[in-house]
């Protein structure tokens, strides 16, 4: 509440700022080069020094602030009152502060809702004088601003500095993120390493993740074939035929017409949602399989299957392996195939003898972003693969991989800290380097066969 | 010479490959049609299960335990309020970072660094996306679980990537002589790129803004990371509030055992897809009604 109306004050004295700078620049104007800047710099100059530094302060106030309220509640007579060990003191003053927050809220334990009365007035006179410490350097800084909007001034110079330093501060967000994912897996891992051994997490054949008092085994590798054999092999088997011809097809037979309009509506498969993947196989694809085993000889397979898994998520990949694939020939020089065809080879011939073989290492980094991205797949196999941890070949059986052992493990009720929770984010290590290196040598192998070419 | 190429040998062999070739043709026509079949059977099945749950009830409705009275709005008003949060952080952020990268950065190690890494991001899993909300966004910072405001920030962080390389992609397509001129004329660096080369750029950066919150919109390993699956009657008022989305709603419902629920699921599913086809229609429209081919 109060942090709405502070920031909207912030807002609303920049925007007075910006107008009263302009047109005290615009007073300046005498004529051809009498001013540095344009009027509207010397408005954003001002506005700048109004909302930044206040901004700043306002958010630093925010941080401090909780820490304040509580030491200033712990000197008052009231909180004689407290519970002396430290824990019950934490889980009153939490409640406390979520009735503080929320009047409404439930509370379970009577002295919280003593404590929530004195809780918000301290909040409140705090948090006002935060507001009011805000407006008071956004003025400050305010007013040095315009005492310095003069004719010479070089409002424009300053402005764009700023500038330069947002679009800078804009790039550095992405490796944040980066960091942010190594830094937070590295940390999470680096607990369950320390009551778990990285040997027997990587190596051990037995997944059955539990408290560790109640003997919980965490060998991932049951997790790590599920994930290749739905991801990289049955998905592949599907999506390396079908995207690859579909690519010839429509780059090497299909009319311009054919092709305009039959490639948007194939990517239209790769544009719908995988949890609609996920539904479609549980509902559709799985009982079919299932049937189909049954049909084969198999006394009472299971609905959830790898096959039904792989199947779809195969179907999902084909655009991706088919634009991929589609790149890499285009990139194929035209004379390599008028040779081949000058030569009286069919264009079946000159395909699979020139141009698939040429086109090959493009073709193969593409499939392997395809293989990163399928063993990233979540939502078809939580949907259709099951849950069960098994070394099997069986493409009928139920069987789980690296995502949806995540899932599994941080959906629900969650202690922190416990090896449980904590294997989830060794597993999103795993996953996350193994789909980093995938794509790096992807990477690698497409730069180099276009520099072949070129 | 013409009896060696006429011989019943050689029309054998030649009528051999040219079977081969109707063959090979025929085996790449069959690829399309059974992938375009099985994108048909998957419509099909959800017109089929879900038109007639298509109620104004439903779409005005929130989630309830009863197959029969339970609605999307709540999730639909959810994944609007997540939508606003992951727009308003990764467009600003993207464009401001693909100016940065296409037209000012210098050519060193640093650049490289952030170049590299924001290709790998476009790669990650987005699971891993939704492990860094849980352990920094909930954990470290706090900040209420379930929320739009966690939702849209993990999303955000993972459509600023597509945004920044169709950014960048759009800037590099506007050709020099377009910043040559404005800056003969005496605009500054910054006057060019914010007055000239932005506005010229900005269909294609828009266009691929589109792209990347479609795909956000459909997103829901990430959000189950962040707890966005509890069971929410009433709508979500701010974003602050626990909420779910439309595909979490999908996901939970599809787990519901009530025969009643797979009506729901598939008319749940119409919904999205409506909302992801006026999403692509819209970066359609606009890439062929802006785009400029210099």
């Amino acid at each position: 509440m109060t942090s709405n109306i502070v920031l909207a004050a912030i807002l609303a004295l920049g925007i007075v700022g910006w107008f009263a700078a302009r047109s005290k620049a615009r007073l300046l104007y005498t004529g051809r080069g009498s001013l540095h800047s344009m009027p509207g710099y010397h408005g954003w100059y001002v506005a700048l020094w109004l909302i930044v530094p206040a901004l700043i302060a306002w958010a630093a106030w925010q941080a401090i602030m909780p820490g304040l309220v509580e030491t200033a509640i712990l000197a008052q007579p009231i909180a004689a009152k407290l519970p002396t060990i430290d824990m019950d003191r934490a889980a009153v003053l939490s409640e406390a502060w979520n009735l503080a927050r929320d009047p409404g809220a439930a509370a379970f334990n009577p002295l919280a809702t003593e404590f929530a009365e004195p809780l918000r007035d301290l909040q409140f006179r705090y948090s006002m004088i935060g507001g009011v410490l805000a407006l008071v350097l956004a003025f400050a800084g305010g007013a040095y601003a315009f005492t310095r909007v003069r004719s010479g001034f070089p409002a424009r110079t300053r402005t764009e500095r700023t500038v330069m330093f947002l679009l800078l501060l804009a790039s550095l967000v992405a490796i944040l993120t980066t960091i942010g994912i190594v830094v937070s897996l590295l940390y999470e891992t680096g607990l369950f390493f320390s009551q778990i051994s990285p040997i027997d997490f990587l190596t051990g054949l037995h997944w059955s993740p539990k408290d560790v008092a109640d003997g919980a085994d965490f060998g991932a590798v049951p997790l790590f074939w599920g994930t290749i054999y739905i991801g990289a092999i049955i998905a592949m088997i599907v999506a390396i035929p079908l995207g690859l011809m579909s690519a010839v097809y429509l780059t090497q037979y299909a009319t311009p017409t054919a092709r305009k309009v039959l490639k948007p509506i194939l990517e239209i498969l790769a544009g719908i949602p995988t949890v609609v993947y996920g539904y479609f196989a549980a509902l559709t694809v799985a009982p079919m399989v299932r049937d189909f085993a049954e049909m084969m000889g198999k006394d009472n397979p299971s609905t959830e299957s790898a096959l039904a898994a792989g199947l779809v998520m195969g179907v999902m990949i084909i655009p991706f392996v088919s634009s991929m694939a589609d790149d890499s020939m285009a990139a194929v020089p035209q004379a390599m195939r008028d040779g081949s065809l000058a030569m009286g080879a069919t264009e079946s011939e000159t395909i699979k003898r020139v141009l698939l073989p040429a086109a090959l290492p493009g073709i193969v980094a593409g499939v392997m972003l395809a293989v990163s991205r399928a063993i990233g797949e979540t939502m078809i196999v939580v949907m259709a693969a099951g849950a069960a941890a098994r070394l099997s070949a069986d493409p009928f059986a139920s069987m789980t991989t690296v995502t949806y052992q995540i899932v599994q493990l941080l959906t629900g009720d969650q202690e922190f800290n416990s090896p449980k929770t904590l294997s989830a984010f060794a597993l999103g290590l795993v996953l996350f380097i193994i789909t980093l290196v995938l794509n790096i040598v992807a990477l690698r192998v497409v730069k180099r066969f276009r520099e072949a070419y070129d | 010479m013409t009896d060696t190429w006429q011989s019943a040998a050689a029309q054998r062999r030649l009528a051999k490959r040219h079977a081969a070739e109707r063959r090979f043709r025929a085996i790449g026509l069959a690829s399309i049609v059974i992938s375009l079949l099985f994108l048909a059977v998957l419509l099909f099945t959800m017109a089929k299960n879900g038109i007639g749950g298509l109620s104004l009830d439903f779409l005005l409705g929130s989630d309830s335990t009863d197959a029969s009275t339970a609605g999307v709005w709540g999730a639909v008003k959810g994944s609007l309020l997540t939508m606003l949060v992951t727009l308003a952080l990764s467009f600003p952020m993207g464009v401001l970072a693909a100016i940065y990268l296409e037209e000012f950065a210098p050519k060193n190690r640093w650049t490289e660094w952030v170049e590299v890494s924001i290709n790998n991001l476009a790669a990650v899993p987005s699971i891993i996306f939704g492990l860094l909300g849980l352990a920094v966004f909930i954990n470290l910072a706090h900040l209420p679980r379930s929320s739009p405001l966690v939702g849209g920030m993990t999303l955000a962080l993972m459509t600023m990537p597509v945004i920044v390389i169709s950014g960048r992609n759009a800037i590099k397509a506007v050709p020099p002589s377009i910043r040559d001129a404005a800056l003969a004329v005496g605009a500054s660096p910054v006057q060019t790129v914010f007055h000239h080369v932005l506005p010229l750029a900005l269909p294609g950066i828009l266009t691929g803004t589109i792209i990347g919150m479609a795909r956000a919109l459909g997103e829901t390993a990430p959000l189950l990371m962040i707890g966005m699956r509890a069971f929410v009657s009433t709508p979500p008022g701010g974003i602050t509030d626990p909420s779910s989305v439309l595909p979490m709603q999908i996901f939970l419902w599809s787990d519901e055992i009530d025969p009643g629920f797979v009506q729901n699921t598939s008319a749940a599913i119409i919904v999205l897809l409506v909302f992801l086809l006026a999403m692509n229609g819209v970066a359609i429209y606009l890439r062929n009604k802006f785009e400029t081919r210099w």
